[in-house]
């Protein structure tokens, strides 16, 4: 059942953006007034700035910060379209309008003057790292200004939500989906909210066509699970809502093939990425684990070792890589997971838990699932 | 050997000696033959004036009369005294430089009888002149009797000179040349020699009508030259034959070497003779009781080499004749109006063990300083002299041009040089300039002469280079300020959005007023 019901905008989300936006404004205007070199700073985002934090067991954005003068020749413009883009997202805001980044960058892009023959941006690569910068340096998330990245990922189970959007509100059931799903929106923060959730675990798998499998076999509804398909690299707006998903307690079990692009999608999920490392805490869910496809799967299903095949160079190359991670060898079944990929080269893909029949697949993970054999 | 000719010169037709001699004459192409008429001619004016201490005024036209071409030179000199007038512009090599050996302008060619000559084997015209000399204005067709070597004189008109003005007319109708404004034109002869002689005030018409005029930058005349006897060392064969039948005083030899150069004392004259005694290998006997009329090619040719194998007291260097640090200044600014001038003032050196010589370099950076191209593009200069006097051609073999070419110029923040507005002047000052051929547009690249040119030219590269780094920073503050000014607009109108707490144009002026301060300080920290 769907309920569509008329109400008037919440703003208080948006307001405290639209606070942080006036200040970092503000303190420049300050430092004009008083012949002070207009500065910001903003936390850097190279790999040499980011760690894993033993604690939290993500990865975090160091101390290292650059500042940026508009008295500079060389970050002069980059500070005007930094403010720039402030100023359009505080537009957004104000209106309660949203727009893609590729949206926001054709807002922006118009020519300086009559007179020069230059843009204020004239290639979206311009915008789309000072979109980043404001995000770390504001400490918010380009979803908070509202700015949409690209839909991806899909989700059914026992969850209800409550999506504010355009002067509405709407109800989404998940269970009453059918074939196709919710598809999660870039953003699950702002006029989105969890009303009803009954589950004992979040389900990810990589595929899409895994997802179809299980969601035809009404896997969720008899292991009364949240079953969520990122269909491949997890998307910010997915990767959040496993967030919140655990952060309301939920286990959450990934569900990958055995080869470098599902162990990077495992841990993307679980520990954050390089990249997204100064929003970690927000969408990073340190509490993940790993329920398959491993190598050790051999052991327990026959039929799986003649259903291996032949590890690239980049499987290889990438589980030497994650062997010299602290982060990942302290864990024992992952070295030993990745030395048997190394001496084998072989790997095991998701799609192989139907080889025996289509629905096994269902078997496997109920099985590893109450016998909680994962890796960590 | 060339200059053979010169031992049966009298039983030989001038005309024939002239054919054969084109070369080392200056009369080898069109184009060089006509610069060549222009220097024979404005050489004389500037050494009359120099003599009588006049300030010089020379007019050149160049007109095309179908194929031919008229050369005009007038000039504001004393005139020629009319007993002279057919010796100076009818007689080949009467041998009047010789009396003063100091840096003579008119080392190259022939004088102004040469071109007479050239007038006369290429239209059959003689030249005509008007002199004004003291009293009395002559008029007058010269040309040479190609037989005898004797001027011939005609239509000729003496008048009361009424208005006591002085000066030189010559008119020349001259065929196988061709005006060219290229880097070695009549032009380019006239723009260097008023570079070298900022007290000269010369003009040019060219065959299309345009007049150029270089204006003096100075009133004060350089110093009459010194008349100092030549050093050994420093002639030549035909220098030595020449002065010895030119010369009346002496009745023999020993005595003709003994009174006409410097160091040649009665000690080395017994070193000469025992040198040129016919004992000795290589040299021939040479009879130093002899007429020095009667002197041979070949004995004059022996004694120079005589004179190589003695230890000489070097010449004295207060016959070098420079052009002044301040009056290159001068004269390169006067006509180059460039943004920035450098002159070297190095002391004077020796060469071959004993040859003094003296290196002036001077650079020229923007204005008109540089050359410009056919696709008015500019290039850089080099404009060489000997003594102040233009050199245009065989410039490749040239010690000047060769110093400039090893030069590492991008060292010196002249990072393209094929395209930068640079003059370089080199003037080599000698009693005695190695020329490499008989041309005379060459200086032979003697070791120490070249390293002397490089040095200075690298004196003076120093000095340009601190002014274009400084130029360069300049700009370079300039340029980032500018790149920040535009961007002050946006910023202030998104500021003044974003914080709302005070107006776009509150916030422009103050930024704007922020980055003018901030690179003043810049510039004046430099």
């Amino acid at each position: 059942m769907v309920l569509k019901q008329k109400k008037e905008i919440k703003k208080e989300d948006s307001s405290i953006v639209i606070k942080k936006l006036e200040d970092f404004g503000t303190a420049l205007v300050k430092e004009i007034q008083n012949s002070q070199p207009p500065t910001f700073e903003i936390p850097l985002r190279t790999k040499s700035n980011v760690f894993f934090d033993e604690k939290l067991n993500y990865l975090v954005l160091g101390d290292k910060k650059e500042k940026r003068t508009f008295l500079s020749a060389a970050q002069a413009k980059k500070f005007m379209q930094t403010i720039a883009i402030a100023n359009k997202c505080k537009k957004f805001l104000k209106e309660n309008s949203h727009t893609s980044i590729r949206g926001l960058f054709y807002q922006l892009k118009f020519s300086l003057g009559d007179d020069l023959d230059e843009e204020l941006f004239s290639e979206q690569s311009e915008s789309n790292p000072l979109i980043e910068d404001l995000e770390v340096s504001l400490n918010v998330k380009r979803e908070d200004l509202n700015l949409n990245t690209d839909r991806k990922g899909v989700v059914a189970g026992n969850m209800v939500l409550k999506d504010t959007f355009g002067g509405e509100e709407t109800i989404i059931d998940c269970s009453k989906q059918g074939r196709s799903g919710w598809m999660i929106p870039s953003d699950v923060d702002n006029g989105m909210e969890i009303v009803s959730l009954e589950a004992d675990y979040v389900l990810v798998v990589e595929k899409d066509a895994m997802w179809q499998r299980l969601n035809e076999d009404k896997f969720w509804k008899k292991e009364n699970c949240i079953l969520i398909t990122p269909k491949g690299q997890a998307s910010r707006g997915c990767r959040r809502l496993i967030k919140k998903l655990s952060e309301l307690n939920l286990p959450v079990y990934i569900f990958t093939d055995c080869d470098a692009w599902g162990w990077y999608i495992y841990w993307t999920i679980k520990t954050g990425s390089m990249n997204l490392a100064y929003i970690a805490n927000s969408i990073a869910t340190p509490q993940a684990k790993f329920v398959g496809v491993t190598m050790r799967d051999i052991k327990d299903y026959d039929f799986l070792k003649n259903l291996t095949i032949n590890a690239k160079e980049v499987d290889l190359k990438r589980a030497e890589e994650m062997l010299s991670y602290d982060w990942i060898k302290r864990y024992v079944q992952w070295v030993e997971e990745l030395k048997i990929v190394l001496k084998t080269k072989k790997k095991l893909e998701q799609d192989a838990l139907q080889g025996p029949s289509l629905s096994f697949v269902g078997k496997y993970l109920k099985e590893k699932i109450e016998q909680k054999k994962f890796l960590p | 050997m060339a200059l053979d000719i010169f031992k049966n010169f009298k039983e030989h037709s001038i005309a024939e000696f002239f054919r054969k001699n084109k070369q080392m004459l200056g009369f080898s192409g069109k184009i060089r033959s006509l610069t060549t008429i222009v220097h024979e001619y404005v050489t004389n004016s500037l050494d009359a004036c120099e003599e009588a201490q006049i300030l010089p005024e020379i007019d050149v036209q160049i007109l095309e009369e179908g194929e031919f071409y008229k050369v005009i030179v007038k000039d504001n000199g004393p005139g020629i005294p009319r007993k002279h007038l057919g010796k100076a512009l009818g007689q080949m090599l009467a041998g009047t430089k010789f009396h003063r050996y100091i840096q003579q302008r008119g080392q190259q060619g022939i004088g102004a009888a040469g071109c007479t000559l050239f007038a006369q084997l290429t239209t059959g015209k003689p030249i005509f002149v008007i002199s004004n000399y003291e009293n009395q204005t002559i008029k007058c067709n010269i040309s040479i009797d190609v037989r005898t070597n004797r001027p011939i004189i005609s239509n000729e008109i003496i008048e009361e000179n009424k208005d006591g003005s002085h000066g030189l007319y010559i008119e020349g109708i001259f065929g196988d040349v061709k005006y060219d404004k290229s880097s070695q034109s009549p032009y380019e002869y006239i723009k260097r020699t008023a570079l070298s002689n900022p007290h000269l005030t010369i003009s040019i018409l060219e065959p299309s009508g345009q007049r150029t005029t270089f204006s003096r930058s100075t009133d004060r005349i350089p110093p009459k030259p010194q008349e100092v006897l030549p050093h050994p060392l420093g002639l030549t064969i035909a220098d030595l034959f020449e002065m010895a039948h030119n010369q009346k005083e002496h009745s023999t030899l020993k005595a003709f070497l003994l009174n006409s150069f410097q160091r040649i004392s009665a000690q080395k004259v017994e070193e000469i003779q025992k040198l040129t005694n016919g004992t000795v290998s290589g040299i021939r006997f040479v009879d130093l009781l002899k007429d020095p009329a009667q002197l041979t090619w070949e004995e004059a040719e022996a004694l120079i080499k005589a004179f190589s194998n003695i230890k000489w007291i070097a010449p004295s260097s207060d016959c070098l004749r420079p052009i002044g640090a301040q009056r290159i200044q001068s004269s390169l600014a006067n006509i180059l109006s460039p943004d920035f001038i450098v002159v070297s003032e190095r002391p004077s050196k020796i060469y071959k063990g004993g040859i003094p010589f003296l290196v002036e370099a001077a650079l020229a950076w923007g204005g008109k300083a540089g050359r410009l191209l056919q696709n008015s593009e500019v290039t850089y200069d080099v404009i060489r002299y000997a003594n102040s006097a233009p050199l245009l051609f065989d410039s490749y073999a040239c010690a000047i041009s060769q110093a400039v070419k090893e030069i590492d110029w991008k060292r010196y923040q002249i990072k393209d040089i094929e395209h930068s507005p640079l003059t370089i002047f080199v003037n080599f000052v000698s009693v005695h300039v190695p020329y490499i051929s008989t041309g005379k547009q060459a200086i032979s690249p003697e070791e120490e002469i070249y390293q002397e040119i490089k040095y200075a030219l690298m004196d003076c590269a120093r000095k340009l280079q601190s002014y274009i780094s400084g130029v360069n920073r300049e700009k370079e503050i300039q340029s980032r300020k500018n790149v920040i000014l535009r961007y002050v607009s946006q910023v202030s109108h998104d500021l003044a959005e974003l914080s709302d707490i005070a107006k776009a144009e509150e916030i422009e002026k103050k930024l704007k007023e922020h980055v003018e301060s901030k690179y003043l300080t810049k510039l004046l920290a430099e």
